[in-house]
């Protein structure tokens, strides 16, 4: 800043009396100015020209680099689904945390359904279930938990949920658990149903879906 | 007005032997509303801030629930507040600066009552949960109609002034001034283009995403047009008047403005980044939000500079401490605002309350320690007395600087946190808080803090207000209602 004049321009009859100087613009701001001004220019071609990227390539890459980091997990299968105490007991604590916002903490349903009646509508067989939990009902609002809970949590809150279905509908647990396709009363398949090959006793005819009814 | 007497300063037009009477009573009248609309704006800031750390404060009224409130209290401080005391310092400095009163003192009693009165329906609607759901262009669109009648009008106004100045040259501070009334109009009438469909209804003549570049270029220029550049235009012609001291660097001014002007109106694609908008729309938006940061701090660099030499009364005088608080504050939210503009720090801080931080940090930090240093130093030149309560000057300025400090620290935190949990993942390669209420709850002591400092920060301004009302009011002031010569003063 040697280079101040402090020089009055003499414009302070103009300015209700307001002088000021003429200095110079101080270098380093100068430097500062033009500095982003070539930075704009040059990242705004590495991004555009030289590297080719974008939004959706960023996307991309993020998620090949997880796909290396992380392989697909296990997905969550019935084959290993059961039933014990300790599940229900953990299960409660999941269904607390994710769950009640939308189905309530009575279960009775908030502006998800209500999960202690007899009606299902993704399927009400054990595997259904846990199928409609791990991987979700995007249309409805029903988030897809196995990609955002581990895989015994997902098992967990769905022994739970058909605890507590089964003590209030008095259907007996055994009978949830059934394979869907030899429960009774079987209905058809939706055909845009996430939730497996069969639908539960509570589905049949059931085709127009009756969300926000709960 | 009874102030019109006692409100008008006298002023011998060179070379003509016929004095030029400056119009002071509206000053006074906008004044007035400035001080008023600054207690109401941060009393609703303050309800809204207690909402946010304890739910139950909203009784469960639907009126007064965060989301009615909160567009409330944006358009309180920005266009009761904020706006009010641009007016304020617009008709004070340009009458002096261009020598002649204003071009209609019918047109400025219309603008001071057409504003106050769309303020008083924005204060009805908005709580009644009207709303056209554009963020700082909430109102509905009849309100919207008389913003454009009532701005032109102040443009008539303002330009009719100029034409008939009585110098040749334009001071920097018009300048700055003219930015804000043309950009302002141009951003205000385009944003709210839309069909009415009822009397409190309508739909926007933008669909999707052309909308939403439409509502961004609006609200970032409001940003720099409403709350930046008519502020330096009050910091060029009330920081040396206050300082006493000339301005720094004349040709820093005249380059700071253009680059600034030129520049700011592309940035707001910046709040954009990673949505549908295209990606070369979004580097846009980004370089220049960049590009921005060495114009804003020319003005910060001219504003500080002009105090070289004037920094022991820096130490002393309230009115210079809250100018030098305002222009670092400038000076500092002008560089985080670029940093958040670029692409991978919004990724973090995009939808944080570091956002709320930022704008914060601006709009208390600069435009409100800019406001209350014009308006102790106006009230005493206006009315032509001491301040009431010297001392409280000084409480109200260390209340405000602490309070700012502990609402910008708490949201830098709380805007970090959240950020850096909304996206953490845990071994398994799965988000480590999948529940967002939990990251909700974790914010709630940065909640009560920030609370806390705008709590101050209102504090401030109710002692700046009584200060005010017993300065001018209070016993034993004085009534003068002879002229007074401008040119002594």
């Amino acid at each position: 800043m040697s280079k101040e004049t402090n020089r009055l321009l003499g414009h302070a009859d103009e300015a209700d009396g307001i002088e000021e100087y003429d200095n110079p613009l101080p270098d380093w701001w100068v430097g500062l100015f033009w500095f982003t001004i070539v930075w704009a220019v040059g990242y705004g071609l590495w991004y555009h020209v030289i590297a080719h990227r974008s939004e959706v390539k960023q996307l991309q890459d993020e998620m090949a680099a997880a796909a290396v980091r992380w392989p697909a997990p296990s997905p969550v299968t019935s084959s290993t689904f059961t039933i014990t105490p300790d599940e229900v007991t953990r299960g409660a604590d999941v269904f607390a945390k994710n769950c009640v916002p939308c189905h309530g903490a009575d279960m009775k349903g908030v502006i998800g359904p209500s999960l202690i009646d007899d009606e299902w509508i993704h399927g009400g067989q054990g595997a259904e279930i846990l199928h409609t939990i791990a991987n979700g009902v995007l249309d409805k609002g029903m988030p897809p938990w196995g990609t955002m809970l581990p895989p015994e949590q997902v098992r967990d809150v769905a022994a739970y949920v058909i605890t507590k279905n089964s003590e209030a509908t008095g259907r007996p647990i055994s009978a949830i658990m059934a394979p869907p396709d030899t429960a009774k009363g079987a209905g058809g398949a939706d055909s845009d149903s996430t939730a497996g090959t069969g639908g539960g006793p509570g589905s049949a005819g059931a085709t127009a879906p009756p969300n926000g009814e709960a | 007005m009874a102030q019109t007497t006692s409100g008008t300063v006298a002023a011998a037009t060179p070379g003509t032997g016929v004095a030029t009477v400056y119009d002071d009573a509206i000053v006074k009248m906008f004044f007035t509303a400035a001080v008023g609309w600054a207690v109401v704006g941060m009393l609703v800031g303050v309800m809204i801030a207690l909402e946010l750390a304890w739910w139950p404060a909203n009784m469960g009224i639907p009126q007064i629930t965060f989301g009615r409130l909160r567009p409330l209290h944006t358009n309180a401080v920005i266009f009761a507040f904020a706006g009010n005391v641009c007016f304020t310092g617009i008709y004070h400095s340009m009458q002096r600066l261009l020598k002649t009163r204003m071009f209609s003192d019918v047109l400025s009693r219309i603008h001071f009552w057409g504003w106050q009165g769309i303020i008083v329906l924005a204060a009805v609607t908005l709580p009644m949960g009207m709303t056209q759901s554009k963020e700082y262009a909430e109102l509905i669109w009849p309100i919207d109609v008389l913003i454009a009648i009532v701005w032109v009008i102040f443009g008539v106004n303002f330009f009719g002034t100029i034409a008939r100045r009585k110098v040749k040259h334009l001071y920097v501070a018009i300048w700055f001034y003219m930015s804000f009334v043309i950009t302002i109009a141009v951003l205000h009438i385009v944003n709210n283009l839309a069909i009415p469909a009822t009397l409190t209804r309508s739909y926007p003549v933008y669909a999707g995403l052309t909308d939403a570049l439409v509502q961004w270029w609006y609200g970032h220029n409001a940003v720099g047009f409403f709350l930046t550049t008519p502020f330096l235009g009050l910091m060029y012609y009330y920081l040396p008047r206050a300082a006493e001291r000339p301005v720094y660097s004349y040709r820093l001014s005249i380059l700071h403005f253009w680059a600034l002007v030129f520049l700011y109106i592309w940035a707001g694609p910046h709040h954009l980044l990673y949505s549908a908008l295209p990606d070369w729309a979004q580097t846009l938006g980004m370089v220049f939000s960049i590009m921005l940061l060495a114009p804003s701090w020319g003005g910060m660099l001219n504003g500080l500079l002009t105090l070289k030499g004037a920094w022991d009364r820096v130490r002393t005088d309230p009115i210079l401490k809250f100018m030098v608080v305002a222009v670092s504050f400038y000076g500092m939210s002008t560089f985080e605002g670029p940093m958040m503009a670029i692409r991978s720090v919004n990724a973090l801080a995009h939808f944080t309350n570091w956002v709320i931080g930022h704008v914060h940090s601006g709009a208390l930090g600069w435009v409100g320690m800019m406001s209350f240093g014009m308006l102790y130093w106006l009230v005493q030149n206006l009315w032509k007395r001491p301040l009431a309560h010297p001392k409280w000057a000084n409480h109200h300025f260390w209340l405000a600087t602490i309070g700012i400090v502990l609402y910008t620290v708490s949201m830098w935190a709380a805007g970090l946190m959240e950020g850096l949990q909304w996206r953490a993942l845990n071994d398994a390669g799965q988000l480590a808080t999948p529940a967002f209420l939990d990251i909700t709850h974790r914010l709630n002591p940065f909640m009560w803090i920030r609370l806390t400092g705008g709590a101050m920060y209102l504090t401030g301004a109710v002692m700046m207000a009584i200060n005010f009302w017993q300065t001018i009011r209070g016993p034993g002031a004085e009534v003068s209602p002879t002229p007074v010569p401008v040119a002594a003063d």
